[in-house]
């Protein structure tokens, strides 16, 4: 994986592109939000509010912000399992969000899917499956359907690194390069695929060096400065917006937590953890903010004060929506209805004489 | 009304539906410019430009996966799959995305595709030219999977399967591609999805099958006819999944005899859903064990004529079977 001592220790760097305050002052909020959801989720999960599991992109917030804030309604986010968050840059409603965690009534999915897969179909999040670099695959598509349409949008794909091995991550990636498709292939680079380090997923120091196999810009940005990845990621969108195709953009970051909750994660070393720790997006982006007398405490009290009470609210809501009914599991499988098939299996009694030869 | 072969017919709905719909378009590997390994999109590039009728990249996992994508968007993609045998590298985009789809976002995000694939053996093609493979599908909730055995049916279920709303397998039998020949019209008609079809009334003995082992089937009820008069009641499953069980159900009712017939391998094979369906729907209808022709379980199929005659579907394999069943 890359080497720690390429970082310096303050976050973003300085000299890096000058942002409009607001951007920068959203990106610090998106950021301090998307690590108190996934934090309160961790807990409610421990507390045994929520079955199944959960993904924490916790730690990777600069990728996860930087990469879909401030796109269209009309845009594409094709998210993997450790995306959840990127929902709430695209504006699913935290109720829903919380529903689709407790496995509500309510929830986009009505209970279908796992937690952490959530997608939302009226703001062109889609519904990830578990299986990886799929949803990759599915957005190339949908890019293809924008440029037959005519359409200015773009597909913003995220993976981790463990999805460039897979075959399919290439067809995808190749297939975008060939039509000029305006999707943009963000890999977050964590360092580890579940257990296995990024040095046994490839041996290129740099994931987006992959790009010139097929003809695209490819750029590596450190994923933890939010300011690096939100101005790559601004260049990558006009490219695709004006019709100047694919980008490959490689965020190097770090997961905190385990794979999953249930992932003690004992395969790193704690020196590693601890080190990545104190890079950490939020108080880095304080620092960057403070410099530029556009932070403090009083306000990120109001902000964290506000996110909770929101959170509160999102988690009520889940509480108190129904759960599906058993039966409801036979909807939405094809366009039509199997309910009768499989609930009124017909028993049929002869017709003709019993023992009766064709003779 | 012209006769057409099952290609023609193929060919022929696919002009007429990416003239009735800007959204639908083709893609696949030398679908083109070639117009297809059989000439299934023959013509196309030529009338509606290389937008709509895409070459792709040697890769059967974005072909299908950019067809789903492309239709959640809106469009109507129908790529081609040249032979079932390569489809593999899609499995993943076909079963895990396209068949889940729908159901794991509730019924919000859908991908209205049709998969047009090519099966089936017999011309000497191989083991990598030869599968039938229906079942790694049917066992997929979620997709539709057809297989039409006619010039009509192939015409009138294509269109049929590109206007429907969910993921559509549709698999076309190489060998009945210029095989057989029938009227069919030329203005617009659709055949509908999910209904078997009963080719031959017979009252003796029920026999179930599709695609190209249907026409050997429906040879098979001549013969035995001749042979020993017996009627035999032919159905054409046409939607291999879900299943019409009514249609095969009430014929076995009334004939108390089934034997089903396809060229795939046995072992969960389409026969052994049939054969289950009988024997829990209409157990006190049947007069006589339900039989199976089918291939053995072997890969299918080996090249030499020998080896491949052995694995082979024949009208006296479906004679024999029908002989012992009336015989019991």
């Amino acid at each position: 994986m890359a080497t720690a001592a390429q970082y310096t220790e303050t976050l973003p760097r300085e000299g890096s592109q000058q942002l409009d305050p607001e951007v920068l002052r959203r990106l610090y909020t998106y950021m301090l939000k998307c690590r108190i959801v996934e934090e309160r989720i961790r807990v409610l999960y421990r507390q045994g509010r929520f079955a199944g599991n959960y993904f924490a992109a916790v730690g990777q917030e600069a990728t996860e912000v930087g990469t879909t804030i401030d796109l269209l309604p009309e845009d594409t986010v094709a998210p993997s399992h450790r995306n959840f968050v990127t929902n709430i840059m695209k504006g699913t409603p935290l109720t829903l969000l919380f529903a689709h965690i407790y496995g509500r009534e309510t929830s986009p999915d009505q209970g279908r899917s796992a937690p952490a897969h959530c997608g939302y179909a009226p703001l062109n999040v889609i519904t990830p499956s578990s299986t990886i670099a799929a949803q990759q695959n599915i957005g190339t598509g949908i890019a293809l359907a924008y440029k037959m349409q005519r359409k200015p949008n773009v597909v913003v794909a995220l993976t981790g690194e463990g999805a460039t091995s897979l075959g399919f991550w290439h067809e995808a990636v190749n297939f975008a390069a060939v039509h000029k498709l305006p999707i943009i292939f963000v890999i977050e680079n964590n360092g580890y695929a579940e257990s296995v380090p990024v040095s046994l997923q490839s041996a290129v120091e740099d994931l987006s060096s992959k790009a010139a196999g097929y003809g695209i810009p490819g750029v590596t940005v450190d994923g933890n400065d939010v300011v690096a990845v939100y101005t790559a990621m601004r260049e990558a969108i006009d490219r695709a917006r004006s019709g100047g195709g694919a980008t490959l953009l490689e965020c190097k970051t770090y997961r905190w937590y385990g794979h999953s909750e249930i992932d003690p994660a004992k395969y790193r070393d704690p020196a590693e953890v601890e080190y990545w720790k104190s890079r950490d997006p939020i108080p880095a982006m304080e620092h960057y903010l403070t410099a530029r007398n556009l932070w403090s405490d009083q306000w990120k009290k109001e902000l964290t004060a506000e996110i909770n009470r929101e959170i509160d609210e999102a988690i009520a809501f889940a509480e108190n929506s129904p759960k599906p009914k058993a039966d409801e599991a036979l909807d939405h499988v094809y366009s039509f209805s199997i309910r009768e098939r499989e609930l009124k299996r017909k028993v049929w009694s002869p017709r003709s004489q019993r023992g009766s030869s064709w003779r | 009304m012209a006769v057409m072969t099952y290609i023609d017919a193929i060919n022929a709905a696919l002009h007429e539906e990416m003239e009735r719909d800007p959204n639908v378009f083709v893609i696949g590997e030398d679908v083109a410019k070639m117009g297809g390994a059989f000439k299934a999109t023959k013509g196309l590039l030529e009338k509606f430009g290389n937008e709509r009728v895409i070459d792709s990249p040697l890769a059967e996992g974005v072909i299908i996966s950019s067809s789903i994508g492309a239709a959640m968007a809106g469009m109507r993609p129908v790529p081609e799959i040249q032979f079932v045998d390569f489809i593999t590298p899609g499995i993943d985009a076909i079963t895990q995305q396209a068949a889940k789809l729908r159901y794991r976002s509730a019924g919000t995000q859908t991908c209205p595709i049709t998969v047009r694939v090519c099966y089936g053996g017999g011309v000497g093609g191989g083991l990598y030219h030869s599968q039938s493979n229906t079942s790694w599908f049917i066992h997929c909730p979620g997709l539709v999977v057809v297989a039409p055995s006619t010039p009509y049916d192939a015409k009138g279920l294509l269109k049929a399967a590109i206007r429907n709303d969910d993921p559509i397998m549709f698999f076309e039998h190489k060998k009945l591609y210029r095989s057989i020949k029938e009227e069919v019209p030329q203005e617009d008609y659709t055949v509908p999805l999910l209904k078997a079809a009963v080719r031959r009334k017979g009252t003796d003995l029920t026999a179930i099958s599709y695609g190209y082992t249907l026409q050997l089937t429906l040879q098979a009820a001549e013969e035995v006819k001749k042979k020993h008069g017996a009627e035999i009641e032919v159905i054409d499953l046409r939607t291999l999944s879900p299943l019409d069980t009514d249609t095969f159900l009430e014929s076995v009712a009334k004939t108390n005899r089934a034997v089903v017939v396809h060229e795939d391998n046995r072992t969960l094979g389409i026969g052994a859903e049939v054969a289950a369906v009988i024997a829990e729907q209409a157990f006190d209808c049947l007069d006589a064990p339900i039989l199976r022709v089918t291939a053995p379980d072997v890969p299918l199929l080996p090249a030499a004529a020998e080896l491949e005659h052995f694995c082979t579907v024949s009208v006296e394999k479906i004679v024999t079977a029908i002989e012992r069943t009336l015989d019991h």
